[in-house]
């Protein structure tokens, strides 16, 4: 197909008198990964839940794949993987089970779950019931799940909440190869070093509102202070020294410096997502 | 609606079921439920008293023994594998009878006849064969008995306590099956989240709740009949029976899917189906009590199960003569289908949360 994989305009839904998105715009390309950076409650999963069929819209326009959202669209759901953020695996199946019985619901004669499950590591542990396995081997499992079908478009819902460094840096890699692949991904999370890596676009959504969407380097250079950090000689100590990079006298300033004797060491500063998130809702992402 | 989508959902369940607690507990409880009624009030799979005879002629002992159905007789070669069997207490009682057995007997000789007993038998048996023996044996002498005994009964005539029994236990196996079953499944799945995960595949919520109904009703049809099976009741139409069955397991198993689709989480089904217990029970208990004003129990939606199921299977009646309550128990049964239909959508959006964002 041409065009945005995922298109989303003017997209509001309330749950009785408490709205949770306002007006929300934003499109993902075939293979683009699109970060949804906010605190709990923001309106992340129930954006989600708009474009998977979960909750039927209320207001605005939304497509996947060039068709309009509704709840149950079969159409949609056939070429959509979706990974939520509970574990909401069936406990008394094995990992194998699980994701044979998936892709036995979209039609899919010959799965090759073991093949994916090679992908994650669990061949070994493949016909083992799920309730014995870890957190992180769950969310491996989960992850398979959401591929079994080779999904166009992916969600993914908080995929690396709680799991250790290892096993969320496996994760990571394996979303990168989807979107390789040509998958547009929807990534929801609360951790900016996580969007930062893995996402082509970052939107900020704060209270059901998206109040910033760009790429995570024209967000630092848009809305992030630039500075150096300086280590000075100071008698028989050490001091440190902040110099911002933008505004009036700024290269006059590090022209000094740099000629100065006293100059120990020079380190350059980029602002955070989290700090420019900040900046901008006056809130943290884990509040 | 897809129908292999159906069958794949359906296949899981059963596949799953075998390692979940409710399953084997509703497979496992009418079971033991037969197996304690039975060694408490006995039943048609009791051994029938067993006694050897060794007639070297061809007494009407024998024959008249023979022609009854409650005792099972052996005739055994000679005496001394009579001994031996009755000794193994493979028989509960032998004798032997001479060739010119009642030639002697019509001629007022008297003979003597010795009662082999097995050391293992049960007393009852003993008295019965004995008995029995004597009552053949005066046959033979074609006089009137010393005593003239008339037969008075006393209280109302009816069915033993042990048959009475035997609708509470199929009842308690249709419901379990059919209200239980489902209604835990789709429960288990709402509170783990699959339920959720299935339905972002092309799965329809529909398609999941017949897939769970025909789960119910299946069950439902399959161990009712086996309950009857194991009580020996399933009478001289057995394909009728099933079929009163099937109409039972309808409606059961509509009301497991309504249990299901009103209920939170297992706490609240649970709540539920104890809540409704006396409701969905309470006609059986009139089977048990005869004297009850039986019009009460058609007050509670089940009757129109039970009453069919008592009259084909345990009273020997035909399909034809139950065809009103049948048509009562579907009725009802689409009617609740209907209600399920409606509360489906507080459960879908009960599914996707109004907390959750």
């Amino acid at each position: 197909m041409t065009g945005p994989a995922i298109k989303v305009e003017g997209l509001s839904y309330s749950y009785g008198a408490t709205k949770a998105l306002d007006e929300v715009a934003f499109s993902v390309a075939p293979g683009e990964i699109l970060g949804f950076l906010g605190p709990n409650g923001a309106g992340k999963s129930t954006t989600i839940k708009l474009l998977t069929g979960q909750l039927a819209k209320q207001s605005g326009e939304a497509t996947v794949l060039g068709v309009p959202i509704e709840r149950d669209n079969s159409e949609i759901q056939a070429q959509i993987g979706v990974c939520f953020e509970e574990k909401n695996l069936y406990p008394n199946m094995s990992a194998l089970e699980n994701l044979d019985f998936f892709a036995s619901l979209f039609g899919i004669a010959d799965p090759d779950s073991m093949g994916m499950l090679r992908r994650v590591g669990l061949a070994e542990r493949a016909k083992e019931r799920v309730q014995g396995f870890s957190k992180g081997m769950r969310q491996r499992v989960m992850i398979s799940r959401a591929l079994i079908n080779r999904p166009k478009v992916l969600f993914l819902d908080e995929p690396t909440a709680g799991l250790d460094p290892v096993s969320a840096a496996e994760i990571r890699k394996m979303i990168k190869e989807e979107a390789t692949r040509g998958a547009a991904v929807l990534l929801t999370t609360h951790d900016m070093h996580e969007a930062d890596e893995l996402s082509d676009k970052v939107a900020f959504i704060n209270e059901g509102r998206i109040v910033a969407l760009d790429t995570p380097q024209d967000l630092k250079l848009r809305f992030g202070k630039r500075a150096v950090r300086v280590r000075l000689r100071d008698g028989d100590g050490v001091r440190e020294e902040s110099y911002p990079l933008d505004g009036e006298g700024s290269s006059a300033d590090i022209a000094a410096l740099l000629a100065s004797p006293e100059l120990m060491t020079i380190h350059t500063e980029e602002a955070t997502l989290e700090a420019i998130f900040i900046e901008l809702t006056g809130r943290g992402l884990k509040a | 609606m897809s129908l292999r989508r159906i069958a794949k959902l359906l296949r899981k369940d059963f596949a799953l079921g075998p390692r979940s607690m409710p399953f084997m507990y509703m497979i496992i409880l009418p079971i033991i439920l037969t197996i304690v009624f039975q060694f408490a009030f006995g039943d048609l799979f009791a051994p029938k008293p067993r006694l050897g005879i060794v007639d070297a002629g061809d007494s009407a002992v024998t024959r008249a023994i023979a022609a009854m159905d409650g005792i099972e007789l052996t005739r055994p070669e000679d005496a001394q594998v009579l001994r031996e069997l009755v000794e193994a207490n493979d028989l509960d009682v032998g004798f032997v009878l001479p060739a010119d057995f009642d030639e002697m007997v019509r001629a007022g000789e008297q003979p003597s006849l010795d009662f082999w007993i097995s050391g293992e038998s049960l007393a009852s048996n003993r008295v019965i064969l004995a008995v029995t023996a004597l009552d053949s044996i005066r046959g033979i002498e074609e006089r009137p008995p010393p005593v003239d005994v008339r037969v008075v009964s006393f209280g109302e005539e009816g069915l033993p306590i042990g048959v009475r029994l035997i609708p509470v236990i199929v009842f308690y196996a249709l419901v379990i099956s059919g209200v239980f079953v489902p209604s835990s499944s789709l429960v288990e799945e709402k509170e783990a989240g699959t339920l959720s995960a299935v339905l972002v595949t092309p799965v329809t919520l529909s398609e999941i709740l017949v897939s769970k109904w025909i789960f119910g009703v299946t069950l439902a049809t399959v161990m009712s009949g086996m309950t009857l099976l194991l009580n020996g009741a399933l009478g001289p139409q057995p394909l009728e029976v099933m079929v009163v069955l099937l109409v039972g397991a309808m409606l059961v198993s509509t009301i497991g899917l309504l249990v299901a689709v009103i209920a939170k989480d297992a706490t609240m089904m649970f709540a539920i189906i104890k809540g409704a217990g006396i409701l969905l029970f309470a006609p059986a208990i009139f089977y048990i009590f005869p004297e009850w004003p039986q019009w009460i129990a058609k007050l509670f939606p089940l009757y129109w199960v039970i009453e069919p199921i008592w009259q084909v299977s345990i009273m020997g009646g035909s399909i034809s003569g139950v065809w009103m309550e049948l048509g009562v128990a579907l009725a009802i049964a689409a009617g609740l289908m209907v209600v399920t239909l409606v509360l489906a959508k507080r459960l879908r959006a009960s599914l996707t949360g109004s907390q959750v964002r």
